[in-house]
């Protein structure tokens, strides 16, 4: 798997590096502001972006806006976002810039690094993923007549996790219930929260975080 | 109660006079210039005149001696005029030109002319008398209480009435009733008794009045006292002078009587001009201070000192909403009480008390006076006062930022330090050190991965609270959303489409302010609903609107106070209506000047 990495943080860069290298990818480029990303992701061609939302020369969203752009251009690039902190407004520009092939997570979560591994491996496969965070607090925000306080405990669990992007397959082995109850707990979700239904999986992330951000 | 240093005198008289080369001179001041100039003109044309007439006439005793009087009084007027001009509300000049014109007239004493000589007789003494007098007004020019006036009622007394037997029994001289040493001996006498009672009686009037003063006013005054007492003790009294004068003895004594006597007038007037005659400040000179351009302005204190003639003047200012006064540094200051020889004049304005002026009792003891400048300082004070408070709420915003910083600095250590402490005392108990084990545990390292997990998501939440990140990546508009999601109760918000960027620092107060009025409507309001308005007008102005439908009543908390301290840092405003029972709503206006 051949990454570039846009990170201007050089401790961050070599941590990401280590990761990258014992889950056997290739760092094939680095960069350290939004543009030199784009440019140096646009000669690369590499299956996956790893980019800082906030680098140089604003600090601001720099990283995220080069992950747009790059989207725009090559659609489906598969783009992983890394932050300090997670904003819910973030997911959902990223998600609607085509939901396949998207992740939001935190930087910390490379520490755990067989789970970052394998969400970076859902997202080069086309999936979404979002961090836990963001989504809890588009869970927790209080909201009036709260529509999810009509939820069982085990359907926020499962809609929780659908926001984070996991599959069916990946809810019922994470909850330890069978594929069949997450897709009828799923279904009851749908009806009571008046959410569109998704044929797919990996399309459904926006439709619950649309909801969940209104 | 902090005082303010005394002003550098020698700083205050150049300020003086650059002040007064860049303005022009109010015209009550070109008059009164005007007026003593004529004063000054008239005595130097008099004692030319008094020249004239001793070296017209009889030679015998030598001209030139009667003209060293001429010579005293001149000095005196010079004196007399320039204290005049500078500090026209003090009459310590008006005093010493008096006497100037006296020595002129004393001198005369010596003429072939008859009438003149017997005007000359007749005032004779009087310098003494006007010497007496200086010393018992000096500083203010006014004689204070019973004692002062009937000392120097005594010195006048026996200078002008006890010295009539000397001219009129004692020959030569143009009104003499009768040679009649006997009754002249009595006169001289009477005069010399009265004369002596009456330089006691200043003696220990001026001793009082020195140790009453402070350690800055003695240093001023007891030279000039004591070389005044001095020079009045070797004065000799009339007859004595008029002996001299007529049978020319003790040529070298007079001449050291005389020169002590001429160096009174400039002593008077040297310490005059340093106790605080700086330069005059007259109400006029006041008038233009206002008129004056910040930079230019010398500080009001400064003025009114030199106004006033009392370097230890002090401002306080009442500040809105605060009990209490305070002094120019903006520290809070409680008024001196009357008896410790200062007074106190309040300062109003439309009715209301915006000041206060501490001044020297001793050196103003008429209130009206100070009453009178404050009435035209009135408006400069107000501006004064705003100023005040502006340096109030800057050490309150600077006190807040100390505060904050404690608090950072105490989070990181008990939260984040001891953290990691802990994690190394893992991360030890992992590899096994101190039990002789070898490999680490998969759980074990496991614990402390998440340990430092849980480090980084407290240095996180303690970072987000300094500046949260989505308020620097995204602006006002997106973290208040975020803050809206953090909250517990629901907050409506209309941000009025505001996408775009706003000055840091506009942001950075707006969102202060939103989160310190939800977080207060949360904690004390009892609030169930929170709404959040922004809208941007004209590109320029920020609107900011929270609203909660809690108890109301919200007071002037600390909250609230910073609040405020913080949107007039940037020129905006604050208005907060809180009646109890009715909700609370904070309205923010905050100029963007971009």
């Amino acid at each position: 798997m051949r990454v570039v990495i846009g990170e201007d943080q050089l401790l961050m860069r070599e941590g990401l590096a280590l990761v990258l290298a014992r889950a056997g990818c290739e760092t094939v480029a680095v960069a350290g502001d939004g543009e030199e990303l784009v440019r140096k992701a646009d000669a690369h061609q590499p299956d996956v972006v790893i980019a800082d939302i906030r680098m140089p020369p604003t600090h601001t969203d720099e990283g995220l806006r080069a992950a747009l752009e790059l989207r725009a251009r090559r659609p489906g690039l598969p783009v992983l976002v890394l932050s300090q902190y997670v904003q819910r407004r973030y997911a959902v520009e990223l998600l609607e810039s085509g939901e396949q092939g998207v992740g939001y997570l935190l930087k910390q979560r490379i520490g755990d690094i067989d789970r970052f591994v394998g969400d970076l491996r859902r997202v080069v496969a086309g999936g979404s993923v979002l961090d836990r965070e963001v989504v809890a607090a588009m869970l927790h925000r209080p909201r009036r007549g709260d529509p999810l306080a009509r939820l069982t405990d085990r359907q926020r669990e499962v809609l929780e996790l659908m926001a984070e992007g996991r599959s069916n397959a990946a809810i019922a082995e994470q909850l330890v219930i069978s594929e069949k109850s997450v897709a009828r707990h799923a279904a009851h979700i749908y009806d009571e929260l008046a959410i569109e239904r998704s044929p797919d999986d990996h399309r459904r992330v926006l439709a619950v975080v649309r909801y969940l951000s209104a | 109660m902090t005082l303010d240093p005394a002003p550098d005198p020698l700083r205050l008289a150049r300020s003086g006079e650059a002040r007064a080369g860049s303005r022009a001179t109010s015209s009550r001041r070109r008059s009164l210039t005007l007026a003593v100039g004529e004063v000054a003109v008239t005595a130097l044309l008099g004692g030319l005149g008094v020249l004239a007439v001793l070296y017209s006439g009889v030679a015998h005793p030598p001209p030139w001696q009667a003209a060293l009087f001429v010579v005293g009084g001149w000095a005196y007027v010079a004196a007399g005029t320039v204290a005049w001009v500078r500090r026209p509300s003090c009459r310590i000049g008006l005093l010493m030109t008096a006497g100037g014109f006296a020595w002129l007239a004393v001198a005369l004493a010596n003429s072939s002319v008859p009438a003149l000589a017997t005007v000359g007789m007749v005032v004779g003494t009087l310098p003494v008398a006007i010497v007496i007098h200086l010393l018992l007004a000096f500083p203010s020019g006014r004689l204070g209480g019973p004692a002062a006036h009937a000392a120097a009622l005594a010195g006048y007394f026996a200078c002008l009435v006890l010295q009539a037997p000397v001219y009129l029994f004692t020959p030569p001289s143009p009104v003499l009733i009768q040679d009649s040493p006997s009754v002249a001996d009595a006169g001289l006498l009477a005069q010399r008794i009265v004369g002596a009672m009456a330089v006691i009686a200043t003696s220990v009037i001026v001793g009082r009045s020195l140790r009453a003063a402070t350690p800055a006013q003695r240093r001023l005054l007891a030279p000039l006292s004591v070389y005044g007492i001095v020079a009045v003790l070797a004065f000799p009294a009339g007859p004595a002078v008029a002996d001299l004068l007529f049978n020319g003895g003790g040529l070298t004594l007079f001449i050291v009587q005389m020169t002590v006597m001429t160096g009174v007038p400039i002593a008077f007037a040297v310490a005059a001009l340093r106790g605080g005659f700086a330069r005059t400040g007259e109400i006029e000179e006041l008038g233009a201070w206002l008129g004056a351009d910040d930079a230019s302005r010398p500080q009001l204190t400064d003025l009114l000192a030199a106004a006033l003639g009392d370097r230890s003047v002090e401002l306080l200012f009442r500040v809105p909403g605060e009990q209490g006064w305070v002094n120019g540094a903006g520290v809070f200051a409680v008024p001196p009480a009357a008896s410790a020889g200062r007074s106190v004049t309040e300062v109003e304005l439309a009715g209301e008390t915006i000041g206060a002026i501490v001044y020297d009792a001793t050196l103003l003891p008429r209130s009206q006076e100070v009453r009178d400048f404050v009435r035209v300082v009135a408006l400069a004070l107000d501006r004064e006062r705003l100023t005040v408070e502006l340096r109030a709420s800057r050490a309150r915003l600077v006190e807040a930022g100390d505060a904050e910083r404690r608090r950072i600095a105490r989070d990181l250590h008990d939260g984040i330090q001891s953290r990691l402490v802990l994690l190394s005392v893992q991360a030890g108990v992992a590899a096994g050190v101190g039990a002789g084990v070898g490999e680490p545990t998969a759980d074990a390292v496991t614990e402390l991965r998440l340990g430092i997990a849980t480090a980084i998501d407290e240095l996180r939440a303690l970072v987000h609270g300094v500046m949260p990140a989505e308020l620097t990546e995204r602006g006002l508009a997106a973290a208040v959303e975020a803050l809206a999601d953090r909250m517990p109760i629901e907050v409506t918000l209309d941000l009025g489409g505001l996408g775009v960027r706003l000055p840091p620092t506009v942001e950075s107060t707006g969102y202060f302010v939103i989160s310190e009025a939800l977080v207060n409507a949360v904690k004390h309001a009892r609030a169930s609903e929170l709404a959040v308005t922004l809208s941007l007008h004209d590109g320029e102005r920020l609107r900011i609107e929270v609203r909660d439908d809690g108890i109301g009543g919200a007071g002037s908390g600390h909250g609230t106070r910073s609040m405020s301290d913080r949107v007039e840092a940037l020129g905006g405003k604050l208005r907060i209506d809180s009646a109890t029972g009715a909700g609370t709503r904070v309205y923010v206006e905050l100029p963007c000047g971009s």
